[in-house]
């Protein structure tokens, strides 16, 4: 028998039950051989196995990789602990008034189900994995479904494995549940592709809010790193607001020294028309993108002005992920100082999880003179269209003359249905763009999603680079197979308008060399617009730096 | 968490080698560090470097973004790698007792 056939059988071999096995040994664990292929891409860095330290101390039996580090328990009461608080928070789930922001569509999606697979193929990580069984969308739901059938209805906890409700919890079906939390991008696909609109995904991120909300389990780069650190100090990433200030400062004599003007970057202005949230991130790695929607913003005599309170100058909400009470924090908050400045409405820059939280899911947790009724709250996508289409500022395309592509962001362009204003902007200032294909709404996850791409611990990584990214590489590369030549075209530009996306890409690009072998980098949407603006006498993207 | 032993003392750090609690740092513990990061001998470069880094970050919450930390310091992005050969997010941070960077950075 061929390796590859024994591996889909081995593949098969994975049952619900598997869940619930004892031992170290990973349900599955996908090699170079059984991911799928990508063309133009060569030699790849090969898979590295899990290290040891980890398999020793953390729960790494899923698929070898260890996203949480939850520590394996040490006692039988922590073993219990495990069970009992799971299946409490199981319980909770399902209770209108323990939770009640997504209730309906997780009650839906549970009881309607049909099981007829088709959102397999629409899911990125499944097709990338080489069709791993665990990272099937309805793999996990079913796992739950059949826990919930055993523990919490008559019929299953009488007759058991004759009517399915057969999954055993024991703590490693916990601890293995945990990380298959986080094995979904919360891209939503499997949805938008599902006959009757079963959302997977949906169960994925409640399955995390159990987790997260219940036993306080969750990557550290989104709970205690992120959205603890959020309210506490004002940002994900630490900036205090003494550290805005001086952010702000730099950009301003960055602005001076690249374009050859000076530019103010107006902070808790009161009364300007829009208050403009960037996500941190990109103070600290692109402030090229803050910096460029400052000058567009001044160029187009738009009234705007950046926050300097805490929170309020980081538009990350990471609760969108796994958790509802923090989520509702720092909504609140964004709301609160944008009423104190008394600005008519919120503008989020180039992040998509931030925009949807902000600008939709909010909705759900925003009441009475918090409500959208008092300060809209909008994407930045549809202004910087409008910018371009009312000639408020000049734009030579010619500027941009190289390779450029689109990669969608899924919160903004599948979630939300903002599709049109990033393409008739490109098409405006960009002469050699192209689309990718699927694009739109039925665009592919950049392998980043639901904070993949701020989660920097463990072996995590590689899952990210091999298995999320995979796909948005095989599609940039297709976009780009005519022009990969780096000496005749020595730059192409994957246009991403989302910070966890480009943070996603950079990691990818790198990992597999792209910008050495084929001069292929990355950016926003609003560099690309400074770049072409007829009043600047010089080039605003940096043609030989990666970053 | 696990721990490493500098200097007779066992220094708690993440699965990446970042210390974490930057209050224990000092500079015998940054000398014991570098040689993780490929660093043989703390020059006077490196202390600027490192320096310039611990201070930014006490002050602000965060380290400095690379072009003001190439702009304030005068080293170009190379010599930064030259002394750094983990580079500056990695070696260079580590060195000077940050923690590992977070957000969406």
């Amino acid at each position: 028998m061929s390796t590859a056939a024994a591996r889909a059988i081995a593949r098969k071999r994975v049952t619900f039950k598997d869940i619930s096995r004892p031992g170290d040994e990973p349900l599955c664990w996908a090699d170079l051989g059984d991911l799928m292929e990508v063309p133009y891409l060569g030699e790849e860095p090969l898979v590295e196995p899990t290290p040891q330290k980890f398999v020793e101390k953390y729960e790494t039996s899923l698929d070898g990789y260890c996203c949480i580090g939850i520590p394996k328990p040490q006692t039988k009461e922590e073993e219990d602990f495990l069970v009992r608080r799971f299946l409490s928070g199981l319980e909770k789930l399902f209770s209108s008034e323990d939770s009640w922001t997504f209730q309906q569509v997780l009650r839906l999606s549970f009881d309607y189900c049909v099981k007829c697979q088709t959102c397999a193929d629409a899911c990125h990580a499944y097709i990338a994995s080489g069709r791993q069984e665990i990272y099937r969308p309805t793999y996990r739901s079913e796992i739950l479904r059949r826990i919930w059938k055993k523990y919490f209805t008559p019929e299953g906890k009488l007759l058991g494995g004759f009517v399915g409700a057969d999954v055993e919890v024991n703590w490693r079906t916990v601890t293995r549940l945990a990380e298959l939390g986080h094995r979904c991008t919360l891209c939503r696909r499997c949805a938008q592709r599902c006959p009757i609109g079963v959302d997977n995904a949906i169960i994925a991120r409640e399955l995390r809010k159990l987790f997260s909300q219940e036993l306080g389990i969750a990557p550290v780069e989104i709970l205690e790193k992120g959205c603890v650190q959020h309210l506490r100090v004002g940002s994900s990433t630490g900036m205090n607001p003494p550290g805005l200030k001086d952010a702000v400062e730099f950009m301003e004599d960055d602005i001076g020294d690249r374009i050859g003007k000076k530019v103010k970057i107006p902070v808790d202005k009161k009364g300007a028309d829009i208050l403009l949230i960037h996500n941190a991130g990109e103070f600290l790695s692109w402030p090229e993108n803050p910096e460029a929607f400052a000058i567009l913003f001044d160029a187009a005599g738009i009234s705007w002005t950046l926050s300097s309170e805490p929170v309020g100058y980081d538009a990350v909400n990471y609760g969108l992920w796994n958790d509802d009470v923090e989520l509702a924090r720092v909504a609140v908050r964004h709301t609160q100082i944008a009423k104190k400045l008394g600005v008519k409405k919120v503008v989020i820059g180039e992040c998509g999880h931030a925009t949807k939280a902000y600008v939709v899911i909010a909705d759900r947790v925003l009441a009475g003179d918090l409500s959208s009724s008092e300060i809209p709250r909008e994407s930045c996508l549809p202004l910087l269209w409008e910018i371009i289409r009312s000639g408020a500022i000049k734009f030579d395309p010619s500027r941009n003359n190289f390779p450029v592509t689109l990669h969608d962001p899924c919160n903004m362009v599948r979630a939300m249905g903002i599709v049109q204003p990033q393409r008739l902007a490109l098409k405006a200032i960009a002469p050699q763009f192209r689309e990718m294909a699927p694009n739109g709404v039925f665009n592919y996850c950049c392998g980043g999603g639901s904070g993949y791409a701020i989660i920097q611990s463990f072996n995590f990584p590689q899952w990210r680079n091999k298995i999320g990214f995979r796909m948005k590489m095989r599609q940039t590369l297709e976009a780009f197979k005519n022009e990969l030549d780096p000496e005749k075209y020595p730059f192409k530009y994957l246009c991403a308008p989302c910070s966890n996306c480009k943070g996603t890409i950079r990691d990818g690009i790198t990992h597999y060399g792209l910008w050495d072998r084929y001069r292929l980098n990355y950016g926003g949407l609003v560099e690309l617009m400074v770049n072409a603006m007829v009043d600047i006498d010089r080039p605003f993207i940096e043609y030989d730096d990666f970053h | 968490m696990p721990f490493i032993e500098l200097l007779g003392k066992q220094i708690e750090v993440d699965e990446d080698g970042f210390i974490q609690d930057p209050d224990l740092w000092n500079k015998e513990l940054a000398e014991a560090l570098a040689p993780m990061e490929e660093v043989k001998e703390m020059t006077d470069d490196h202390w600027k470097v490192v320096m310039y880094i611990r201070d930014y970050y006490l002050r602000t919450g965060v380290a400095p973004m690379i072009r003001k930390l190439c702009k304030d310091t005068g080293f170009n992005l190379k010599q930064i790698y030259e002394l750094f050969p983990t580079g500056p997010a990695k070696g260079a941070c580590k060195i000077a007792g940050l923690p590992k960077p977070t957000g969406c950075v």
